[in-house]
């Protein structure tokens, strides 16, 4: 047999014994070679990292890095805040964050929570700094559902997150 | 007509001795047992009866390969059961946890969306150039809706890659399977003449919704023109956008996976459409099994081409001696040339000697990843049943 042919072989008796340990070994040691590529789902859908909290009493309130669009992704800019956990919340929730951190309250955010979770939400997102007159970062939203990934009020598990648009710089 | 007839008498191989063919399916049940009864493996009663009977079903498939010498018609009925038992655990599971087949955009946001290997080609340049898969799913174990992430679906999909290479498509692919049974209904195809151009449309699909991906950083296929949408899961049509996507799915699921496998007899949508397919093709070069022709045994008389479901044998191709790179190695041209000149290889090895210990050596690897992968979808699917009955 020529040597061509026995490296065949070879080959073909390798891709057998792959076949047999793709169950125990392989498959594994490959979904760990792509974890170890320290990948991240996209910031649209995950939201961002979270950079700061606040405690109200029983409650906390987190606040994510603001996400930016990609390329040609047609969302807008965003921040994410996450009220939690959901049992601690009151029915109605009226909070004013300070999102970047200076001290300054930067927006008020309001919202009915209801007893059902599967029940519609709805919030009124209110610059503070449009009270006062100053171009705001932050855009106002009325009654607003979960219209696009960087607009919407959701219940995820024990969390109740809002994505606020940020105005064009 | 007489000659086709004549031909297809000439195709049976002489059928292998029973016990022989029975030592030949040993390995098989003992890895069918393996994968439905290692301990932990089916936790209820139903469960375990669909384990049974699936495991059964592989091997006794498997062990008709070996004792008729043919591949396709057996395969087949393993690959139209996974197709057909898929959408029923995949739906009853959607609709058991989240109460509807549209994914709500929290689902999204939570990384709980289930992951099939049809966007991996479209993860490939986002991730390389700025490490975001754009998916909204999760990446380690634990996220989506079966538990899987990302990292697992892409290491199955690479492990069954390395041992099939496009094989992938005939013994692996859970969507594929309800075409293939839809172009098995009709006797003869209505449409016979089918342009070769055609044959293109799965590359031109994959690179127009590769650069579309990195440009929107969205799954393009999955969010736009996957045709399986209509039997898996959709996006939750919020507003005229999402009614536009979900008629897209619904058109191009009807169109390429019924009513023209049904005229054509061919898998259309995976031989005109499938991104990933096309994707999938470039794992042939690196495949160490391959389908040749014995040109020395071959006299034109298309009967492998009209059998090729895939559109994957041409005039030019059987005259090289070779099949395209899109052959998904079913084995339907080797099973219908009437003078065996259609053979399974192994690369480096001459043509035609030893065929069938090439077969026997791909066949091995194949339905073991067939038992693993395809056969805990049917046990799923049969086990849902089972539990509806109960």
């Amino acid at each position: 047999m020529k040597l061509r042919a026995k490296l065949g072989y070879t080959a073909a008796g390798l891709t057998v014994l792959a076949a047999l340990l793709t169950p125990f070994l392989l498959m594994g040691m490959f979904a760990k070679g792509i974890v170890a590529l320290r990948l991240h789902v996209d910031e649209m859908y995950s939201g961002g990292p979270k950079v700061r909290i606040f405690e109200h009493g029983a409650y906390s309130i987190a606040v994510h890095r603001a996400v930016y669009p990609h390329m040609l992704q047609t969302e807008k800019p965003f921040v994410q805040l996450d009220w939690s956990p959901v049992n601690a919340l009151p029915a109605h929730v009226s909070d004013v964050v300070d999102i970047d951190g200076d001290g300054q309250p930067d927006i008020r955010v309001s919202f009915d929570v209801p007893k059902d979770p599967k029940a519609q939400l709805r919030v009124d997102v209110e610059p503070i700094d449009q009270v006062n007159q100053v171009s705001a970062k932050y855009q106002a939203m009325r009654n607003a559902g979960k219209e696009k990934y960087s607009r919407l009020i959701v219940r995820v598990d024990n969390s109740i997150l809002v994505r606020v648009p940020l105005k064009k710089p | 007509m007489a000659t086709d007839i004549q031909a297809r008498r000439l195709v049976r191989p002489t059928p292998r001795n029973f016990a022989r063919s029975i030592l030949l399916t040993l390995p098989i049940a003992l890895w069918s047992l393996l994968m439905f009864f290692h301990p932990g493996a089916n936790t209820d009663l139903a469960s375990r009866l669909a384990g049974a009977i699936t495991a059964i079903f592989m091997i006794a498939m498997f062990f008709t390969m070996m004792r008729t010498g043919t591949t396709y018609r057996w395969r087949r009925w393993f690959f139209v059961s996974v197709g057909l038992l898929f959408p029923i655990g995949f739906i009853h599971n959607v609709m058991v946890m989240r109460g509807s087949m549209g994914i709500p955009i929290e689902e999204m946001i939570a990384g709980r969306t289930p992951f099939c290997f049809m966007p991996i080609p479209l993860l490939i340049l986002p991730a390389a150039l700025t490490r975001t898969v754009v998916f909204p799913g999760s990446i380690v174990p634990g996220g989506g809706m079966s538990g899987h992430g990302i990292a697992e679906m892409v290491g199955l999909w690479l492990a069954i890659t390395l041992v099939v290479g496009k094989g992938w498509c005939s013994y692996a692919c859970f969507f594929g399977g309800i075409e293939e049974g839809m172009a098995a209904i009709p006797k003869r195809p209505k449409i016979r003449k089918l342009d070769p151009r055609w044959r293109y449309g799965p590359w031109a699909v994959l690179l127009a919704m590769v650069l579309l991906s990195l440009a929107l950083f969205e799954p393009a296929y999955c969010n736009w023109l996957c045709p399986f949408k209509a039997v898996s899961e959709y996006v939750a049509a919020r507003n005229t956008v999402g009614l536009i996507q979900n008629g897209i799915f619904i058109v191009l699921f009807g169109a390429l996976v019924i009513v023209l496998p049904l005229l054509t007899k061919k898998r259309t949508q995976c031989s005109w459409f499938c991104p990933f397919g096309a994707f999938q093709s470039i794992f042939n070069k690196i495949s160490i099994f391959e389908v040749k022709i014995d040109q020395t045994r071959c006299k034109p008389c298309v009967l492998c081409q009209n059998a090729c479901p895939n559109l994957s044998l041409s005039k030019e191709s059987v005259a090289k001696g070779e099949a395209l790179m899109s052959c998904m190695k079913c084995g339907a041209c080797v099973d219908v040339c009437p003078r065996q000149a259609v053979v399974w290889h192994i690369k480096g090895t001459e043509v035609a000697w030893k065929p069938e210990r090439a077969r026997l050596l791909f066949l091995y690897g194949a339905w073991a990843m067939a038992v693993m992968f395809g056969g805990s979808i049917i046990a799923q699917g049969i086990s849902t049943i089972l539990h509806y009955f109960a």
